[in-house]
């Protein structure tokens, strides 16, 4: 096992015990400070892909700028363990099965796949493996995917527009 | 991309508009101008006179039947907001920003019609529904519309996010987003040489974006969401959601799916186990049944049609399970058929007081015009003879006879569309064969009253020609 590997194994077993402690917390801060920790080893991850510029940015905009406005809207509901709502069993019931068939479908797609691709270690990285270098990132942005990249400017302006409808007083 | 251009500045226009432009009552005006401009330069396109030349990198392609879609759903939206003006007006102040985002939708819709490539589908689907969170609760002070406003957004988000997962494994199986690759031979990229081996991430990412198309579209079992946010949000709003915006979330579901059959993936599919076809008719049995069913037991005339516009969705669902050129001509029928049936049919009930089938009741003797018109409607819906709505039902059932094989769908769609005039029919009745009084929370204009039957013509003549609309695919 090379260090490539057990850097892998450690960073996996972080983000699945710090997802499961999201869901299993009681107090809804300690489940944001949780989900802070599997974005940050997630971040982990894509610098074990070589894609550094993801990394950062998913630090700085999810853990950063949006766990910190989670944390404020959480203080300001006041949310206790009180007001936990109540489930029904049968909802419960359905959702497990429902979540265990599709984690059963992921995982034997997964299985599958490896065992089929066996002789073919690195089909991970696309081409090269260099796309996630910022250079890269950078030329195919304004070249090959400028369209989309301009269009998300509707899809940002709109929301603005929508925010301004639904904030302001009437 | 005409379309797409204008229609985007066409949202800026108007909102820059609702800063500068004191007179309220301008901004209808402008809208209607915008979308009429919207419609010449899409013919214009359609035609091939593109005025930008934007190299696209084969993120769109522009192709005959997405671009007579956007002529339909844009002279859609022109009947929409023409009979519907006053009502927007009085959903709340920003009436500026209502057209605005209405524009804003139509851009994704668009966007919908020619996608390429899976990032511009997601693209295009946040476009499309984002604007719309914001109207289903534009009416702010009204707690209904709230509710409805957010339950739509948390589930709108919810399937995005499976879209999106389903996007990233089809990524992960074929190394691509794009649909169609041109000028470049595929057994040499990674897609082709991977293709066979890597299949099964492949379909495990289409079933996702299946799942996520299908909430879009509101599918059975995805369909839950639908019936309370059509009855929460503003009626105005809720007739564009039901019909301009459903029918563009089924275009790109049909250019999804029409594309990947062409590119054998589904055949390639089928060899590791997974029938789409009769993935398909499980969704249409089970769409036609819970809208069908819950909708007779409705009282509510706006919750039966939010129902009906599940049941409605069914029958286009069909197109899906045949994926022929008859199914994609029969989608443009019922995209037109419903949509003009059903923007009349919420025009008027958002001049009424009381939403509930008693509140038809003697419709026909105060206000002749409107049963008229509100009678031909729900004929259209139900799929009787001599109007567009049958057409559209007609071309839906002989798609699939086509395809072979599923025969028994075919069957059950008829049988469904049996039980459905009975809930139509029930309006009809309460109209024409029951005492009493209409009572009008606004008072209708005579332009109001022109335009009903107006679009009461049109579908009784395009169901005596539907040729028209049909011919215009092809010259």
């Amino acid at each position: 096992m090379g260090i490539t590997a057990i850097v892998f194994w450690i960073l996996s077993a972080l983000t699945l015990f710090s997802a499961i402690m999201v869901l299993v917390s009681k107090n809804p801060v300690h489940s944001v400070l949780w989900l802070v920790a599997t974005f940050f080893s997630i971040s982990g991850h894509y610098i074990m892909l070589n894609a550094q510029f993801l990394a950062i940015v998913n630090v700085i905009v999810y853990a950063g700028a949006i766990m910190v406005l989670f944390l404020f809207v959480i203080m300001l509901m006041n949310l206790n363990t009180k007001t936990e709502m109540k489930k029904n069993l049968w909802m419960k019931l359905g959702g497990v099965i429902s979540g265990g068939m599709l984690l059963w479908i992921l995982i034997s797609v997964v299985r599958t796949y490896a065992e089929q691709s066996k002789g073919h270690p690195k089909i991970a990285s696309v081409n090269t493996g260099e796309i996630g270098l910022i250079k890269n990132l950078g030329h195919v942005l304004f070249t090959q995917y400028a369209l989309p990249f301009e269009l998300c400017s509707v899809l940002f302006l709109s929301a603005m527009v929508g925010a301004v409808v639904i904030g302001k007083k009437n | 991309m005409n379309a797409i251009i204008l229609s985007a500045i066409f949202g800026i226009v108007m909102m820059l508009s609702s800063a500068f432009v004191k007179n309220t009552k301008a901004y209808k005006s402008i809208a209607l101008v915008g979308l009429i401009l919207l419609l010449l330069a899409n013919i214009c396109e359609t035609y091939s006179h593109a005025w930008l030349n934007i190299p696209t990198f084969d993120m769109l392609e522009f192709s005959r039947f997405g671009l007579y879609f956007n002529t339909l759903a844009i002279a859609c939206t022109i009947l929409f907001s023409a009979f519907s003006q006053r009502e927007i007006e009085r959903v709340g102040r920003y009436i500026g920003e209502y057209f605005a985002l209405i524009f804003f939708v139509l851009c994704g819709i668009f966007i919908l019609s020619s996608y390429n490539n899976l990032l511009m589908l997601f693209i295009g689907i946040e476009i499309m529904s984002i604007p719309l969170y914001i109207l289903t609760g534009a009416r702010k002070e009204n707690l209904k519309s709230n509710e409805a406003s957010l339950k739509y957004f948390l589930m709108g988000s919810f399937s995005t996010g499976i879209l999106l997962m389903g996007i990233a494994l089809v990524y992960g199986g074929t190394g691509d987003f794009a649909l169609v690759h041109h000028g470049q031979d595929i057994s040499t990229s990674i897609a082709g040489a991977m293709n066979k081996r890597m299949s099964f991430l492949d379909v495990a990412g289409m079933i996702l974006i299946l799942t996520g198309m299908c909430f879009k579209v509101s599918a059975a079992p995805f369909h839950f969401w639908a019936p309370d946010i059509y009855d929460g949000s503003p009626s105005v709003f809720t007739s564009f959601m039901a019909t301009i915006v459903k029918a563009g979330a089924f275009i790109a579901f049909i250019r999804l799916f029409a594309i990947r059959e062409e590119e054998t993936t589904i055949l390639e599919n089928a060899i590791i186990g997974v029938d789409w076809k009769m993935l398909f008719s499980i969704i249409i049995v089970a769409t036609l049944l819970f809208g069908n069913i819950t909708a007779i037991f409705q009282q509510s005339v706006k919750r039966m049609l939010a129902y009906s516009s599940i049941a409605q969705a069914g029958f286009m669902l069909f197109s899906l399970l045949s994926l022929n050129d008859t199914a994609k001509e029969g989608l443009l029928l019922y995209v037109v058929a419903y949509s003009v049936a059903t923007i009349g049919l919420f025009g008027i009930l958002a001049k009424m007081k009381d939403y509930t089938l008693a509140g038809y009741n003697g419709m026909a003797k105060s206000h002749p015009t409107l049963a008229f018109a509100n009678a031909i409607f729900l004929l259209s819906l139900s799929g009787i003879p001599l109007t567009i709505g049958f057409f559209a039902k007609y071309y839906m059932l002989m798609a699939v006879i086509q395809t072979g094989g599923y025969m028994w769908v075919a069957i059950v769609g008829v049988i469904f569309a049996v039980i459905s005039v009975f809930y139509y029919f029930r309006v009809i009745w309460s109209m024409y064969f029951k005492e009493g009084t209409v009572e009008l929370k606004y008072p209708v204009t005579k332009g109001f009253k022109i335009l009903a039957v107006v679009m009461a013509l049109i579908i009784i003549l395009l169901g005596a020609f539907p040729q028209v609309i049909l011919n215009f695919l092809y010259f």
